[in-house]
Formats: C-alpha cells, structure tokens, sequence
C-alpha cells in the first residue's frame, strides 16, 4: 500500500514538474525571439545588480556574491564585484581590464578563439541575443513566469566546460532574469539579476579600470 | 694557511646549514604528533579569495577547500565568474587530479600545486625533532627525504608558519595568520583568516584571504 501510495506521488509530482516546464511550439520560439530582439535593438545601455550562486555538490553552502553590471552599445561590458570583496572585469574591444582589489592586470583576448566566443557569450546573454549563434545547440521551453533558452556548445573544447548554458527571461518584457552555468560535472553558477535599469545614462568612464 | 682552511670550510659548512633552525635551540620531543589545526572541520566551507603570481604573471580566483571526512578533502579553485580551473581530491595518500584547464596540465604544475595543498591540509605528522625561540615551539617532521618545520607561537599555541625544506634549503614558506575572534570555538580554531605561500626556487606567491560570511 505504501509503495502504491509513493507511486502515486511520484506521479502526481512529476506531472507537476513537467507542468512548470513545458517546451515551445514553433510560433511560440519565433514570437519569443522577435521580443528579445526587439528589445535589444531598443537597449543602448543596461545596469543592474546580480547575485552569484556557486554551486558545488561537496560544499554545505552555494558561495554566495554580489555585484553591479553595466553594459552599453555597441560591446562595452563592465562586471564588478562588489561584496565580499572587490573585483571588476571591464570588457573592452580585444581586452581585459582587470582591478582585483587594488591589483591591476590587462587581459589580450585577440588571439584566443576560446577568450572571444566567451566574451560574445557574456556580451549577447546581457543583451538576451544569443539566438543566431552557430556554436551552440539551443532548446527553448517556458512556465507561466518566464521562458527559458538552454544552449549547449557544439565545439568540443567548449564542451569541456560547460555542459550547458541557460538564459531566462521575463514573460512580460523580455529581459534577462537569470543566467546558469552548468559544468559537464554537473556543478554550476547562477547568476540572478534585480533593479535592472534599461537606456538610463550610463557614462563612458564606467568602462576604465 | 690553516687558519684559511678552517675558515673555507666554516664558510661551506654555514652556507649548507638550514635557516629555518637559526637561533632556535633544540628541545625534547614532548609530543608525538604535531596537528595542524586549520582546514580541519567537516562542517565548515573554507572559502578564500586568491591572488596567485607566477613570474611576474598575476591572476585572481576562489580557493575552496573542504574536509570530506577522516583523512580526505576536496580543494577546488575557480574563476571568480566560477568557472573551475583545478578540482583535486585528496584520500589519504591518494592524489586524484578531477579536473585541471589543459593550458595548466602540465606535471610541473600539477605536481607543485598537489604538494603545497597536501602541505595545507595535512593535518597529523609524527614529530621527529623539536625545538624552541623565545616565541616559537618548533616541531619538525620528515616525508619523502624532506622536512616540514611547524612554527607554534607560545601561549596561543596557534600555527603561524610552516617551512617545507630539503637538507639545507628553504623551498616553501607559508605564513598563516588566525581568525581574530574574543572566544574562538573550535571551528573558528579551524580558520586561518590569511595565508601566504611563497616558493623559493621558482617565482611564485599565492596569497589567500577568508572570505567571511555576513
């Protein structure tokens, strides 16, 4: 009898998962890509605060930080660090421009394919334009909250870290809610973001280091 | 002319002398083993924010190291973004490269790496000799035809260095300073809140902080 009734309950919880999450119809992937990238054609600038989630199987706690994003047209990203230390990455041309907490360095990404698929990755997933890319295999499922674009790389190397790649978005406005990482060893980063401000002023300064 | 002889192989004798014994005088083995507070509490998440120098070639990153059981731990170093760039597991002896980036999977560096973590979180040697400063007990201990000094500041009885040397030379020093707080539980005992290991023959520093919790 217990054993029927756990039967059931995996069903009755299985269905409710498969119900969170269901995969989209043709129509629904082209009218979800027309608003991404109507969006993104109307963004110049973007700032935002994120939490980063660390996640690996071993630890009691996912490692937990904080930080500020701004991005501005047409590829200058800058990623900071915030708490509980200070670190910031900007983003700029074939560069790098690292400052960890004092300690400057420079990054040269010309010569490195890996370096600058990466950097396309980090710049189209802030912007939610990923969707033309030729590297990556992308699915496209959605819940009533938002829709989901999972890509997983088609180059080998690439392959070798990360197994996939997933982009949320708001349902109602298209923008990106949450990025996640995931590793072929099944460890991931998630990254959440909030008060996300669209084409505010953002200045040219943001982008040194 | 004998007086330049003694004097030559006074020289010789000093310079293959080992520095990390200078000044200190020996004392009687009082204890068996020599333990290794830090890292050495299942319960706690050892999180630290890493700067690493190599030749002159700066890069930063996430160290985690936790204690799995009796004798094993994990030691992970990331991105800051989280990417992994090494996963090693450490079983007792057993060495267990996980993951590495293949631009750093060369056996210099994986096997410098493997040595100076399995120095972090050895936690129980058998002493082989002590000695004493006015600050200081000092335990030394023997592996593999080398010798591992544990300096333990007097009183507190907190590790605060730990020399990994040959015969006659230094080849790795790591300064360790301990978690600040009024009453110390043993897990906070377990902390180091800085450590900095610095190599002698090869140009590298590791510097690593706590990363504290709010």
């Amino acid at each position: 009898m217990n054993r029927l009734l756990a039967f059931i309950l995996l069903l009755v919880t299985s269905n409710v998962v498969l119900a969170q999450e269901v995969a989209m119809n043709a129509s629904e992937i082209e009218a979800f890509k027309q608003q991404v990238n109507m969006l993104s054609k109307n963004t110049n600038t973007i700032t935002s605060d994120f939490v980063q989630y660390k996640h690996l199987d071993f630890l009691e706690n996912d490692i937990e930080t904080k930080g500020k994003l701004a991005f501005k047209t047409p590829g200058l990203v800058r990623w900071e660090y915030t708490d509980p230390y200070e670190y910031s990455v900007v983003f700029k041309e074939d560069k790098l421009l690292i400052n960890d907490g004092g300690t400057k360095s420079n990054v040269d990404i010309g010569n490195s394919e890996m370096f600058k698929k990466l950097n396309n990755l980090i710049v189209n997933s802030v912007k939610g334009t990923l969707f033309n890319g030729d590297d990556f295999l992308i699915t496209y499922t959605k819940t009533k909250d938002f829709n989901k674009a999972t890509f997983v790389p088609k180059d080998k190397k690439m392959a070798q870290y990360i197994a996939s790649f997933e982009l949320l978005f708001n349902t109602k406005d298209g923008t990106v809610k949450e990025v996640k990482m995931i590793e072929p060893s099944a460890d991931f980063t998630r990254i959440v973001f909030s008060n996300r401000v669209l084409n505010g002023p953002v200045s040219d300064a943001v982008f040194t280091n | 002319m004998r007086y330049l002889l003694i004097s030559v192989l006074w020289m010789v004798c000093t310079s293959c002398a080992l520095q990390t014994t200078k000044g200190l005088r020996q004392a009687p083995v009082k204890q068996a083993e020599v333990v290794n507070p830090y890292f050495s509490e299942t319960s706690i998440d050892y999180v630290y924010k890493a700067k690493i120098d190599v030749y002159g070639r700066y890069f930063g990153g996430i160290l985690i190291v936790k204690k799995l059981s009796g004798t094993s731990h994990r030691v992970v170093f990331t991105t800051e973004f989280g990417s992994k760039i090494f996963d090693f597991l450490y079983e007792g002896d057993t060495f267990t490269k996980n993951f590495i980036l293949e631009d750093l999977d060369k056996k210099i560096v994986v096997n410098t790496l493997n040595k100076d973590f399995r120095l972090l979180i050895t936690e129980k040697v058998p002493v082989v000799e002590q000695y004493a400063s006015e600050k200081h007990n000092v335990y030394r201990t023997e592996a593999e035809g080398r010798y591992n000094f544990y300096f333990f500041r007097k009183g507190e009885e907190t590790l605060e260095k730990l020399v990994h040397t040959s015969k006659h030379k230094e080849k790795v020093t790591i300064k360790f300073e301990s978690l600040q707080a009024a009453a110390k539980t043993s897990e906070e005992n377990s902390i180091a809140e800085k450590i900095s290991i610095a190599h002698n023959n090869i140009k590298l520093q590791i510097d690593l902080a706590y990363l504290i919790k709010d």
